[in-house]
């Protein structure tokens, strides 16, 4: 019972007024950004990290990790009341939570959602309770060949099942790959891929790049319609909440499995808009009111909710025990633990105790803090919704020009990062993933490192990542993973002829 | 109008180019085995090679005439277009001045420009807006953070 005693000194550093009212702050920018379509958990998380460089880094987690919760319980929000979702992890949501708050029943919708999401929250973070300084202890005794056997099993991950067309992913992660590897070479002090440009020795900092990905490209496609909100009433009757909370009970088996679906693919970086829409094809399947799945069911509500957030959760088990980020968020996130100056991955858990046990433990209450403020504010931010996105925009611009520019002081990373903003419209419109892209970029160089200084232990040779049991499964278990799209369309293609619907399915659910 | 095929194979044509230029650029390091170990051109040109053959493949698949992209035949229509290029160019603009005006000035003008010319708010409100924005960022980030903001050459030739 190490991990409990460990959990308890990790409360007495999250509960402390400051942390306190970090979370708070945390979690009401992240229903706002929540709330607003074209900003997303992954865009606001990068938008306020140039703010936390100077702060202590369990302050900075605490107040990006509320921002990450609040972003997924405001997301919802927008779903339900106005059919449009703030996240594309909460599309599942609008499926069944728009027709019930249609009907008259806003309240049950939202408070439905706010109990299960706060349920697959909690199994998330009671997987990271036990689980993680479990890993953690496995993998402190890697070598570099199991390290590079890891990072290889998360990209290939990403190329058989994050959804996208896989040809796709494999471009978008060589270009993080080639990004990560602009600048000065680590292990040998080369400078590589500067094009030119005597500035670029310095490399490519990731928070130009994801400023400009996910600020300036969601901004460039969310300009593209014009939204039309028709709200429902966002009154909020507290006698319903309360109702609606003690109905959640009933649910159980339906929010069990989808907590272990959420939960199973935030390890894995499937991520959480996989997730909610499989844990909302499943429910549908396998509940007995099925059919009316679409017309305002209950578990229509709690199966996307659930699994999305304990998706959300769980992805950052494998961030801070393996140093590799389960979703786009956890990278931004991984990559601010870098600036701060902390090792991501297994040394975190004997270096720097409190910074995870705290962590871990702002987990628990930052998420009763999201509850509870996400359900005083639904009328708040309901009207927020009424501000034309002609204001919005330009000050998004503002604030990712001097984000950027804020990095390192540099001019050049300001039109880089609005380079990255038409990268990143171009992939979003033509279904390229951009998880994958940051995720190369965060970690593209350690993998490098790790497989240049696998090599240069084996004299050159392959054979280190056959050399034992644990590295060969690893590896294994990536190049199988690396052939996984390969093999269902050949099977596709064996069973039946059209093999091209499969295609435009995935798509669809990678938006 | 851009077709959905266009914006397939221009984006295809972007990245294998940005691919090509990797793999020249990392012959320069060297590549293969040295006495040092791995060279250090020889993961980027692997990774430059795989950007290339996945970018040929999907300007391959944007050739051919595949029903899942002849589905959505236009990918942005003119309308969009427009709105986009409403967003776009002026940031543009925004960050192109700057390295002259300063961000104070830059992003105050910029907000001015982009609720007052199309007529989103009137005249006054813009203003406002365009204050409010100068002056908060000058608060958070020149003042809260420590965080010096471009003042660009305007302001040195006025003297601050």
């Amino acid at each position: 019972m190490d991990n409990l005693s460990e959990l308890f000194h990790g409360f007495t550093i999250a509960v402390t007024v400051p942390h306190l009212a970090l979370m708070a702050t945390g979690v009401l920018l992240g229903i706002l950004v929540g709330v607003l379509p074209g900003l997303g958990a992954p865009n606001g998380v990068s938008l306020l990290l140039p703010l936390t460089f100077g702060m202590q880094p369990v302050s900075a987690i605490i107040l990006l990790s509320s921002m990450y919760w609040g972003a997924l319980f405001g997301g919802s929000v927008t779903s339900i009341l106005f059919n449009i979702p703030g996240e594309p992890s909460s599309v599942a949501t609008t499926f069944d939570g728009y027709p019930m708050a249609r009907d008259g029943r806003p309240t049950t919708a939202l408070a439905t959602a706010f109990g299960s999401a706060a349920f697959g929250a909690l199994m998330g973070v009671i997987l990271i309770t036990f689980l993680a300084s479990w890993v953690a202890q496995v993998a402190l005794a890697f070598g570099p060949a199991e390290y590079f056997a890891v990072y290889f099993l998360a990209f290939a991950s990403f190329v058989g099942m994050g959804g996208a067309a896989p040809i796709k992913t494999v471009v978008a992660l060589a270009i993080g790959f080639a990004i990560a590897a602009i600048g000065i070479d680590t292990v040998s002090g080369s400078v590589r891929l500067t094009m030119g440009i005597d500035e670029l020795v310095k490399g490519v900092n990731f928070v130009v790049a994801v400023m400009g990905l996910f600020g300036i490209g969601e901004l460039l496609v969310a300009v593209e319609e014009e939204f039309h909100a028709r709200a429902v009433s966002s009154r909020i009757d507290w006698r319903e909440v309360f109702r609606a909370v003690g109905h959640l009970p009933r649910h159980g088996v339906a929010l069990l499995r989808s907590a272990a679906i959420g939960c199973w693919m935030g390890i894995t970086p499937g991520g959480p808009t996989a997730a909610s829409f499989m844990s909302y094809g499943i429910a549908r399947r396998f509940s007995r009111r099925g059919r009316y799945f679409g017309t305002g069911e209950v578990e229509g509500i709690i199966s996307p909710e659930t699994a999305d957030h304990a998706a959300g959760t769980s992805a950052l088990l494998p961030m801070l025990s393996l140093g590799i980020p389960g979703s786009a968020t956890a990278a931004v996130m991984m990559g601010g633990l870098m600036i701060w100056g902390l090792n991501p991955g297994p040394m975190l858990f004997v270096d720097q105790k409190d910074f995870v046990w705290g962590l871990i433990a702002s987990m628990y209450v930052g998420n009763i803090v999201a509850v509870a403020l996400v359900l005083l504010t639904v009328p708040v931010f309901a009207a927020l919704m009424r501000i034309p996105f002609a204001v919005i925009a330009p000050l998004i611009v503002i604030i990712c020009v001097v984000g950027a520019y804020s990095v390192s002081n540099s001019y050049l990373d300001v039109v880089m990062m609005l380079g990255f903003g038409v990268v990143g419209y171009l992939f979003k419109k033509l279904f390229y993933p951009l998880a994958p892209l940051v995720l190369a970029i965060v970690i593209g160089d350690k993998a490098e490192d790790a497989f240049r200084q696998s090599m240069l232990m084996s004299k050159g040779s392959l054979g280190i990542f056959f050399a034992n049991k644990l590295v060969t499964c690893l590896v294994v278990a990536g190049i199988a993973l690396l052939l996984l799209p390969l093999a269902l369309q050949l099977f596709a293609r064996i069973v039946r002829k059209p093999a091209s619907a499969r295609t435009t399915n995935q798509e669809k659910v990678s938006i | 109008m851009i077709s959905r095929r266009a914006l397939e194979l221009a984006t295809a044509v972007l990245t294998g180019s940005f691919g090509v230029a990797v793999v020249v650029q990392s012959l320069d390091n060297g590549i293969g085995w040295s006495s040092a170990g791995v060279e250090s051109g020889t993961f980027p040109f692997l990774t430059g090679i795989i950007i290339v053959a996945g970018s040929l493949y999907n300007l391959a698949r944007g050739l051919a005439p595949v029903a899942s992209l002849a589905r959505v035949p236009i990918a942005i229509t003119s309308i969009e277009l427009r709105r986009l290029a409403g967003l776009f160019v002026p940031a543009v603009i925004f960050v192109a001045a700057i390295p002259l005006l300063g961000m104070y000035v830059a992003s105050a003008a910029y907000i001015f420009a982009v609720l007052a010319v199309p007529r989103h708010q009137s005249v006054l409100r813009s203003a406002m807006t365009a204050g409010a924005t100068a002056l908060a960022l000058y608060v958070v980030f020149e003042r809260m953070f420590q965080v010096s903001l471009p003042h660009g050459a305007l302001a040195a030739a006025l003297g601050f």
